[in-house]
């Protein structure tokens, strides 16, 4: 090798070193978190206590599948303090945070929410479920039809209701989650359908009263909402797929929603088959 | 009528495979690599293109995992041993270079970056594995012979094996809970424990497994498939990434899968037609071409080619010197060890899974990609004119062994020594039923017995029949039709003494042919004498050390033998072979072509 060849080379790699340290700044392998507060991650929510999702208040939460992965990621992205802002859950789907970082409030992912906001990579498949009082069963979907329902207004899953059970009889639609699964509880109506996640939650701290008897089958998925085109997909996807791959969504879903999760799908609730 | 939109999994199905046929098929239309084609078709189907799969879609990336854990198998199973063998001292030179430097220039990168130890680290190993893309036109060319070509894809088993222990080690410090040493425990126990299973455990029960199923082809292509799901899973039980469990089951099987064979053959059209192409649509389902065209991400590109193209050159330049190789041989080494596919994409997939690498680096890395599978077709042009064909095609005595006969009877042992010739060369053996054109052809039971001789003995394939003037004329001439480098006659005795008193003439082909005396003993139990008579030859030795164990051999002139002795002698011509063959007992007698 002659000495031209070794000068060029010694000058690439000095070009290389320099070019690296420009790159550097943009992020890591993982991608890098950008803050909207220093040393804060600041995460929007629709209502804290939220069962199995959110503990506690939103000054002082205390647990919850949530609030578990919150904290995992602020850790990650080594930010010491966790900032949780209240924010009705029709301003989030339209991209209003309140000023927080990102939103994590059982949002499902839908095509037409993905045109307003950004969506991480999710996190916990929520297909619809059934809650029922405990010792009720929805043996098949004939079943189910001829069941008087409940279900929240403006979400998913009023379409889901009407397109895979298609009820014999017109569906309580009420104001709020809290209110459907009241008229479950208090037997105004047979059977609700929720995320499935939430719905184990509820059942959880029913005290036995309420059950989750099957799921639906659907493709619904939980993620990670951030303001349209965020330089904080990036690594907050990373850190999801790192969590995952770790153990540590599964055990939070073992621990806040009783749930044995695989490939992120609660595997211990049976499959309603619809035919469709 | 109410009609609605597709979903389920028939049309997800759909979808992918309408991509696999179509992806490939545009690309290659515009010259361009088909592996684009399936990657731009799972983007377009994927989250960020049509969104026809959603993002919490099961089934594509299951069926993509289970495609990469068969590309990482075919990877394993497709590496040459017998050349690592051969050129063992060229080859672990030349692998620790093409290891180490890239190896090096990619963690220098990642550190530079501002990466993590273990992000960094990754990234070197990537870089330091590659992918035997152009072995084929250069083989083709004539030049697989070349020792520079046997040094680079001897190397291949070590850079490769080397790069997935690191990604081994990394994915598991990301991921193991406990101290370092508690990790570093666990990994080094894996290891045992997936060595000790797929070097001691695997072949032999897949060999076994060949024997006592093998007559059904789709049940020795199961075989394989469990073979490497069961490596898979003991590496992942020890939080080893599956795909090394995968890579290491195929090293375990190479020589039960030989690369001619007829289920390399099933694993390569399977793996072709389905599971690797629905990886790489899996692959293109997180590929998002907005994030490829960032100046950030060409830029680290730009460094990833930098590391990887200039490791491997200069890993090639320097085994050039210390190796001997001139110029247009280090073309052919970069050529063969530049390519970045299969271990590169694997292991960034897996980095990107667990959190190491985000999808900026995914995509910067299939720019690397796509660049040094250009830069090695242009080395491989260049190089491949300026480099002479050596005149011995170097093919091994074991690579393809014909073995014909006319009675089935007793032929166990004779399939056993073809087996043994043909095993440390990674061979095939077929079988031939040859019938004699004067009588009526073989019938059913006869076809039979052969079928069953040759399965029992765990011979992959069919055996074939042809009808010729006699059992040497159709050994002969089907040696000659699939290129045989050694045929093996079964009872040719008798019929050389025919033939050479019928007509007087003999055919010769290009392989050498090994009358087998009918009454062969089995190897297991016999010893081997090598005759040191005037036409004793190195190939008739050869010929003995692999059919029989070293403390059974001995050698002497001439003589007939015992009942558990084999003889193995030449013979210059068709009538010295024959009367040799009858003779001894147990008798191996070669004509050298």
């Amino acid at each position: 090798m002659g000495g031209k060849t070794w000068r060029i080379g010694v000058l690439t790699a000095a070009l290389s070193v320099g070019g690296c340290a420009g790159i550097g700044e943009a992020g890591g392998a993982a991608g890098t978190f950008a803050p909207v507060t220093t040393e804060t991650l600041s995460v929007a929510t629709v209502r804290v206590p939220e069962p199995g999702f959110w503990h506690g208040t939103p000054e002082r939460p205390t647990g919850g599948f949530e609030y578990g992965i919150a904290a995992a990621l602020a850790e990650r992205f080594g930010l010491g303090d966790l900032e949780v802002i209240e924010v009705p859950f029709d301003r989030i789907v339209t991209g209003d945070f309140g000023g927080a970082d990102l939103a994590l409030a059982d949002i499902t992912v839908t095509p037409e929410r993905a045109e307003r906001i950004s969506f991480s990579t999710p996190y916990l498949a929520a297909p619809p479920a059934i809650l029922v009082r405990a010792g009720a069963e929805v043996a098949d979907v004939a079943t189910a039809k001829d069941l008087k329902w409940a279900v929240e207004r403006g979400t998913t899953l009023e379409a889901a209701l009407r397109d895979l059970v298609d009820p014999g009889e017109p569906p309580l639609v009420a104001a709020t989650e809290t209110e459907v699964v009241e008229r479950v509880d208090d037997g105004h109506v047979d059977a609700a359908l929720i995320d499935l996640p939430v719905a184990l939650g509820y059942a959880r701290q029913s005290d036995g009263r309420l059950a989750v008897t099957a799921q639906l089958p659907s493709d619904a998925v939980l993620a990670i909402a951030m303001p349209r085109g965020s330089a904080n997909v990036e690594p907050v996807d990373s850190a999801l797929r790192a969590l995952s791959s770790q153990g540590e969504i599964a055990a939070l879903a073992r621990r806040w929603l009783d749930s044995d999760l695989e490939g992120g799908r609660v595997q211990q609730v049976r499959v309603l088959r619809t035919g469709s | 009528m109410t009609l609605k939109a597709p979903e389920g999994a028939p049309w997800e199905f759909l979808v992918v495979f309408a991509i696999l046929l179509l992806g490939p098929a545009v690309m290659q239309r515009a010259r361009i690599p088909g592996i684009i084609g399936l990657l731009i078709g799972g983007f377009a189907i994927g989250p960020h293109g049509l969104g026809w799969i959603a993002p919490g879609n099961t089934t594509v990336p299951e069926l993509g995992q289970l495609g990469l854990l068969y590309l990482m198998f075919v990877a394993g199973v497709e590496l040459d041993l017998r050349l690592l063998r051969l050129h063992r001292r060229s080859a672990a030179t030349f692998g620790v270079l093409t290891f180490a430097l890239p190896m090096a220039a990619g963690t220098g990168v990642g550190l530079a970056l501002g990466w993590t130890g273990p992000a960094a680290i990754l990234l070197g190993s990537l870089l330091a594995s590659h992918t035997l893309i152009a072995y084929p036109a250069i083989r083709n060319a004539g030049l697989a012979g070349d020792p520079s070509v046997a040094t680079a894809v001897g190397a291949t088993v070590l850079t490769d094996t080397l790069a997935l222990v690191v990604l081994a080690g990394v994915a598991g410090s990301v991921q193991g809970g406990g101290s370092p040493a508690e990790i570093a425990l666990q990994i080094a126990l894996g290891f045992a424990a997936l060595l000790a299973w797929c070097l001691v455990v695997l072949p032999r029960v897949a060999s076994f497994a060949f024997r006592s199923l093998g007559s059904e082809r789709h049940v020795r292509y199961v075989v394989a498939l469990t073979a490497f799901l069961t490596a898979a899973t003991v590496a992942e039980v020890f939080g080893i990434e599956g795909i090394v469990g995968a890579f290491f089951a195929g090293l375990a099987l190479n020589r039960l899968v030989p690369n001619e064979g007829a289920l390399m053959d099933r694993i390569d059209f399977f793996g072709g037609a389905i599971f690797i192409p629905v990886f790489l649509v899996s692959v293109g389902l997180i590929l998002d071409p907005s994030v490829m065209v960032q100046g950030d991400t060409l830029a680290l590109a730009g460094l990833f080619i930098l590391a990887c193209l200039g490791g491997k050159a200069l890993a090639a330049g320097l085994a050039g010197r210390l190796l001997g190789f001139r110029r247009p041989q280090v073309g052919l080494i970069f050529a063969l060890t530049t390519p970045q596919a299969a271990a590169t994409l694997a292991a960034t997939v897996v980095g990107f899974q667990i959190g190491l690498f985000s999808s900026s680096v995914v995509n910067a890395v299939l720019v690397l990609i796509l660049a040094s599978v250009l830069a090695s077709g242009l080395a491989a042009s260049w190089a491949s004119s300026r480099v002479s064909p050596p005149e011995h095609s170097g093919r091994p005595l074991g690579a393809r062994v014909v073995v014909a006969t006319a009675r089935p009877d007793g032929v166990g042992p004779t399939i056993e020594l073809a087996l043994a010739v043909a095993r440390p060369d990674g061979g095939i053996v077929q079988l031939v039923l040859v019938g004699s054109e004067t009588d009526p052809p073989p019938g059913r039971a006869l076809r039979q017995r052969l079928e069953q001789a040759t399965h029992s003995a765990g011979v992959d394939g069919e055996p074939s029949v042809v009808v010729d003037r006699s059992l040497i004329h159709g050994a002969v001439h089907a040696g000659a039709a699939s290129d045989a480098t050694l045929v093996i006659i079964h009872g040719g005795g008798q019929s050389a003494e025919a033939i050479e008193m019928a007509d007087g003439s003999i055919t010769r082909g290009a392989a050498p042919v090994a009358l087998v005396s009918e009454s062969l003993p089995a190897l297991r139990s016999s010893r081997a004498r090598l005759d040191t008579g005037p036409a004793a030859s190195a190939l008739v030795a050869e010929l003995a050390r692999r059919a029989i164990s070293r403390e059974d051999r001995g050698s002497r002139p001439g003589g007939p033998s015992t009942d558990d002795e084999i003889v193995f002698a030449s013979a210059r011509s068709w009538s010295d072979a024959g009367m040799a063959t009858r003779q001894a007992n147990g008798a191996v007698v070669l004509i050298e072509a």
